[in-house]
């Protein structure tokens, strides 16, 4: 189960970027269609890699991204659930463009009790 | 559950796996230093790693000084099967790890004596989806794909397509014995990665190696160039 070793190198990811002594409550990452990932599987894995670790309790918020569809007659590009599809055009080999992804887009923590107002500043700041 | 905590969203933006990639990276470099051209051969379980390269290593006695890690859940059986061809295998036990990992080729690689060694195989754990997202520092990732398995794999399996930078399809001796719609299957390899090259094999009984040893002896030549320059 990939999804285990994912979790893992995420959870170690995650300890890294955190700012010290702050709560993680949320992790969001994308994953392309091309990864096979299973939301499920992946949600398990996470709560086990989190248990009784500073993760622990964190949520885990999966961006599933569709696959991205580019047709080589008429040059249309959408987004597909499904990787075999035919065009609009009537082509019927669109090609994917994408769906490797697998990134950790962000994380929400705690704000610091200390200087509240100054943190949220920071926060703002850093999300623009 | 937090209403009354506030919290803070921390934009990242980075690849999961950045670890493992660099580390990958590193390994990729000695690699390229010594002119050593590295082979990820990646399919499912019976689809044939271990014999195609049997096969492979019996055809480069003499010519090539070959090494070879193979990744195995539990067992010596396949580390045993290459070393009766290669004096230099290490066997990587996985436990239940589904899929090498750059640490530990990196880690394999201190084992072996890779003085004057021109062409190194990586047999992956036998598996279609995750070992092609762990990087391992290779030079090229081959997806071997088998007639027993079914035509439909390669459509069923579009993230090793589009990562291969060749595909095989071995045990073609059973074309006879299995309906396998070869053109079919081709197609589908075609719309995931239009330029890849396919070659039809058998470990068994020889047919079509000679091709993917061209293709090989190209593959060895860019790399020992490639340190040359
Ligand atoms: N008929 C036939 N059988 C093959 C061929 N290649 C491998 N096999 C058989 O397929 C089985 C699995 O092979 P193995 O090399 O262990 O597969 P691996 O799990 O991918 O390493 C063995 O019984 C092999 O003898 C082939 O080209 N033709
Ligand atoms: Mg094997
Ligand atoms: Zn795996
Ligand atoms: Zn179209």
């Amino acid at each position: 189960m990939h999804e285990f070793s994912i979790a893992e190198a995420l959870a170690t990811q995650v300890l890294r970027h955190a700012p010290p002594g702050r709560r993680v409550r949320e992790v969001e990452i994308r994953v392309g269609a091309m990864r096979g990932l299973e939301p499920d599987a992946m949600q398990m894995c996470w709560d086990a890699v989190t248990h009784e670790t500073a993760l622990a309790g964190s949520v885990l918020v999966m961006d599933m991204l569709p696959w991205s569809l580019a047709c080589p007659a008429c040059g249309r590009v959408w987004e597909s659930p499904v990787l075999f599809a035919e065009c609009s055009c009537g082509e019927v080999s669109p090609r994917p463009t994408a769906g490797d992804e697998l990134d950790l887009v962000s994380m929400t923590v705690d704000d610091d009790d200390g200087e509240p107002e100054a943190t949220a500043a920071k926060g703002e700041a850093g999300a623009s | 559950m937090s209403e009354q905590v506030k919290t803070t969203r921390i934009p990242i933006v980075e690849r999961v796996l950045e670890a493992n990639d660099q580390l990958a990276e590193t390994v990729r470099s000695e690699l390229a230093r010594r002119g050593i051209f590295a082979i990820d051969l990646i399919g499912a379980p019976g689809s044939g790693k271990t014999a195609l390269l049997e096969a492979t290593l019996r055809q480069l006695k003499g010519r090539r000084r070959p090494a070879v890690l193979v990744g195995d859940l539990a067992t010596r059986r396949d580390g045993d099967r290459l070393a009766r061809w290669c004096d230099r295998v290490v066997q990587i036990s996985t436990g239940d790890g589904c899929h090498l990992e750059a640490g530990q080729v990196r880690d394999a690689l201190t084992q072996l004596d890779l003085d004057g060694v021109d062409i190194l195989f990586i047999e992956n754990v036998g598996n279609l989806i995750c070992p092609v997202g762990f990087d391992l520092g290779q030079a090229v990732k081959v997806g071997l794909f088998s007639l027993t398995e079914g035509d439909d794999k390669a459509a069923k399996h579009p993230y090793l397509v589009t990562a291969a930078n060749l595909v095989l399809l071995n045990k073609i001796d059973l074309a006879p014995y299995v309906s396998f719609d070869r053109s079919g299957f081709e197609a589908d390899v075609r719309l995931l990665n239009a330029n890849v090259p396919i070659l039809s094999v058998s470990a068994t009984t020889g047919e079509g190696l000679d091709r993917w040893l061209d293709w090989l002896d190209r593959g060895v030549s860019g790399a020992q160039g490639a340190r040359a320059t």
